[in-house]
């Protein structure tokens, strides 16, 4: 055996990334050709193409993104995804990109439209097109500054009155902090809906704050509603409360160091987010995570779901008075809990994937342990059904109630299992299969009627789904094979070769000091989480630190419409609905 | 719940009318009555043995050996801390909670840390500072019970990090992987159908009984 084989014992052969090489997506191709369909059939000359992205691209001029966003709202581009910022403060022409990401439904395809703004510009509003943009365009406006025009209500929303400056520029220096008190907290005064501005009635109406501390509300959510008598005839929510900076904290982190931030977003299942976000780095670099990996990484992630929705209904039922639910169902959650613990060692915030594949292997039990959660859970679940679904207190309480209609779920930018609960079957995971979810044989579950019944029925058909493939996931076994990419530039080599050679130990101190460097560029990639579609755009500027990472979380939007849902209701109702819409805090705060 | 399929992978969740004894509501309550009576039963004839409970603190749960606790400094045999101050951990925290400050020593010429703390109120427990060690230096433990009075006790230094040359790792929590020796680990879940062990834990317990009770740092 000669020396180099001995000592070079990596077997990687590919070249070493260089810095600064542009990212060019793999399906760019597909991508520019499917834009200049989109571009001819709009046909407007403000679009302008941006080729090589994974995305069909335009970008288009500020004043004309009303008219562009009509024409492909007409098309069929009906659901909102996202709309966000990015800041280039030495490009000319306007330091600001604002983002807007559309999906349709029926062609199950996204486009993603830029428009260039300075500093003291000003776009006109998207509220009237589609209801998600209110909060978004105040998401805009708070991170960076951008001004709407005609926006009706355009103030704060993830940061405080008395913050001072926007945070995601580029030149806001993250150390500063900004104090609030009692003067600077906002007074909200709910606008009264108009159904019920000319109601004659006897009652005097009140206006009730429920929150930011209050136990119906799972986590720190601020609702006020104007009453009369019980009826709600005007709600106004604010949010911000659990602003934990993880975009602007993203920046000064390294690629790997994200991963625990992302751990916190959606923190009843956590593992979603991890590989949402090592999926969209390993998009970036252009490599695969292993068969083992990617099948530790499905089955975990179904789990996660089926905990996700245990707590949504676990906790839904406490709010309507039925605890036995909740006992029964947290009992496998608490099993499921601890199977992840098994795997990396925490319950709730596992940090388990890295890019490029997981931490460490499971354990040798997992797939005993899988089996018998996947045995045990379906007698739960039946519990469940059989106490609540035939029960004529809870029924009266769920049918009906806090309902939304298909249009405006698809307006207010659902997805996941409320927009499901109206009848539209767009599911990540059969929309653009990503871990080989197309390989199992499931269903997606949809219902009629967009009220709390719905999601109900919704949620517990996913988690009999989820347990379908987890069966055959089981079934299939665990192929062999490493669990992490053989790459010293992207994951760190086995210990037994930092302790013993030293170019193992080069690269594990490259790695650890200089980071994951990915190509120059953008990208984006969504997973099916809890709640929907969790989605993670990232820029690199081809350093160790992200340039951009905008999470698209699905909370935000679905809360955003519950002000309009609950009008009308009467308050335990509105519990009820807040309970089955599942607020995660965390992610809706980001 | 009727399951009705509408489209290849989609299906419909039907909303069910109900029947006359639902509307009646009696029939239903007694229907439900019945579940949690067998539960109580079931769980009365076990004597609880099926009981999803841990009566904590005289029985404690037992986590797997991955689990993600407290951290200690291994020693070498001759009694040095195997720690070579690289920052490396440092450098990979991503709470930034590890403050190093390196010496060297007399007579080896070895860099060795003068200055080690970790304060476990920044600490995320994400196990990025094992992972970066290139000098098996870190490890972390089962121990869960971190309970603090003061913040400044939340700030670990040597003293309560560093562990005597032969301490067992066998029952501790994440190590550093070593290639394809696989890191052993079961589930915990709630002690249903697990082996719970009493309370304390004979081996896992941290070798200094006096954690947390160092003197308050000086803070700036």
């Amino acid at each position: 055996m000669s020396t180099l084989t001995k000592f070079s014992a990596i077997p990687y052969t590919g070249p070493a990334p260089t810095n600064r090489d542009p990212y060019v997506p793999a399906n760019a191709t597909q991508a520019d050709a499917r834009g200049e369909e989109i571009a001819a059939k709009i046909n407007n000359p403000a679009m302008q193409q941006e080729r090589g992205q994974d995305l069909p691209t335009f970008v288009v001029d500020k004043n004309a993104i009303t008219d562009v966003l009509t024409a492909l709202k007409n098309d069929t581009f009906v659901l909102p995804l996202d709309l966000f910022g990015a800041d280039y403060p030495r490009r000319e022409g306007g330091r600001f990109d604002v983002i807007y990401q559309l999906y349709s439904v029926q062609n199950n395809e996204r486009v993603r439209l830029k428009v260039r703004v300075g500093e003291d510009e000003a776009i006109p509003t998207s509220t009237k097109i589609f209801k998600a943009n209110d909060w978004f365009e105040r998401e805009v406006f708070d991170m960076f500054g951008v001004k709407f025009d005609g926006h009706p209500n355009l103030r704060r929303i993830l940061t405080h009155e008395m913050f001072q400056g926007h945070p995601l520029r580029k030149d806001y220096d993250p150390a500063q902090r900004w104090l609030l008190t009692e003067q600077g907290v906002a007074k909200l005064t709910p606008k009264i809906d108009p159904r019920f501005e000319d109601v004659d009635t006897d009652f005097e109406r009140v206006t009730l704050n429920l929150g930011p501390s209050h136990p119906a509300t799972h986590g720190t959510l601020r609702i006020v509603v104007t009453l009369d008598g019980e009826t709600i005839i005007g709600a106004d929510t604010e949010i911000g409360y659990l602003h934990r900076c993880f975009e602007k904290m993203s920046e000064t982190h390294t690629y790997q160091q994200v991963i625990p931030f992302t751990d916190r977003l959606n923190y009843c299942s956590a593992i979603i987010n991890n590989v949402g976000y090592c999926m969209t780095i390993e998009k970036m670099l252009g490599i695969e995570a292993p068969a083992r990996a990617q099948h530790i990484r499905l089955m975990l992630s179904e789990f996660m779901r089926l905990s996700d929705h245990i707590i949504c209904i676990g906790t839904n039922l406490v709010d309507m008075g039925a605890l036995t639910n909740f006992w029964y169902l947290f009992q496998p959650r608490e099993e499921i809990l601890g199977l992840v613990e098994s795997c990396c060692g925490a319950r709730l915030l596992p940090t388990y994937t890295r890019v490029g594949g997981m931490a460490v292997d499971a354990p040798s039990d997992f797939l005993a342990n899988s089996q018998r959660l996947v045995n045990m859970l379906p007698k739960f679940i039946d519990d469940v059904e059989k106490l609540i679904m035939k029960n004529r207190i809870f029924l009266d309480r769920v049918q009906g109630v806090c309902a939304i209609s298909q249009e405006d779920a698809l307006s207010f930018g659902f997805t996941g299992p409320c927009l499901r609960a109206t009848g539209v079957p767009f599911d990540i995971r059969k929309a653009s299969p990503y871990l080989g979810y197309d390989t199992y044989d499931w269903d997606v579950p949809i219902a009629e009627g967009g009220d709390t019944y719905a999601r109900f029925l919704v949620r517990l058909e996913e988690m009999r789904q989820s347990l379908r493939i987890l069966q055959q996931a089981i079934d299939r076994g665990l192929p062999a094979g490493p669990v992490i990419v053989d790459n010293p530039y992207v994951a760190l080599p086995p210990k037994s070769k930092v302790y013993n050679e030293m170019e193992s130990l080069i690269y594990h101190f490259k790695l650890i000091m200089h980071g994951i460097q990915p190509p120059v560029g953008e990208a984006y990639f969504p997973v099916e989480g809890g709640n929907g579609e969790v989605g993670f755009y990232v820029v690199s500027d081809g350093t160790k630190n992200p340039y951009r990472v905008r999470i698209r979380p699905p909370c935000f939007p679905i809360f955003e419409a519950y002000a309009q849902m609950i009008t009308g209701q009467t308050i335990p109702d509105a519990i009820a609905g807040l309970g089955s819409l599942n607020i995660i805090a965390g992610e809706l705060d980001h | 719940m009727a399951i009705t399929r509408v489209a290849p992978g989609v299906v419909k969740v039907e909303r069910e009318p109900l029947s006359l004894s639902d509307r009646l509501y009696l029939p239903q309550i007694v229907k439900g009555m019945f579940i949690t009576l067998r539960h109580l039963l079931k769980n009365l004839l076990s004597f609880g043995k099926t009981l999803p409970i841990i009566s904590y603190p005289e029985v404690k749960r037992v986590y797997s050996e991955r689990f993600r606790g407290r951290h200690i400094l291994t020693t070498r045999d001759d009694g040095t801390t195997r720690c070579v101050a690289c920052y490396m951990c440092s450098t990979a925290c991503p709470a930034e909670c590890i403050t190093i400050e390196a010496g060297e020593d007399d007579r080896t010429r070895e860099k060795f840390p003068v200055r080690y703390d970790i304060d476990l109120l920044r600490c995320i427990f994400c196990g990025y500072c094992v992972d970066a060690c290139p000098e098996d230096a870190i490890y972390m433990t089962r121990d869960y019970e971190m309970a603090i009075d003061t913040r400044a006790r939340a700030v670990v230094g040597l003293r309560d990090l560093v562990v005597p040359p032969n301490f067992p790792v066998g029952p501790m929590g994440w190590r550093p992987y070593y290639g394809g020796i696989e890191k052993k680990g079961w589930a915990g879940g709630t002690g249903l159908g697990q082996p719970i062990r009493s309370a304390p834990f004979e081996d896992d317990a941290p070798p200094n009984p006096d954690v947390f009770r160092g003197e308050p740092r000086q803070t700036v």
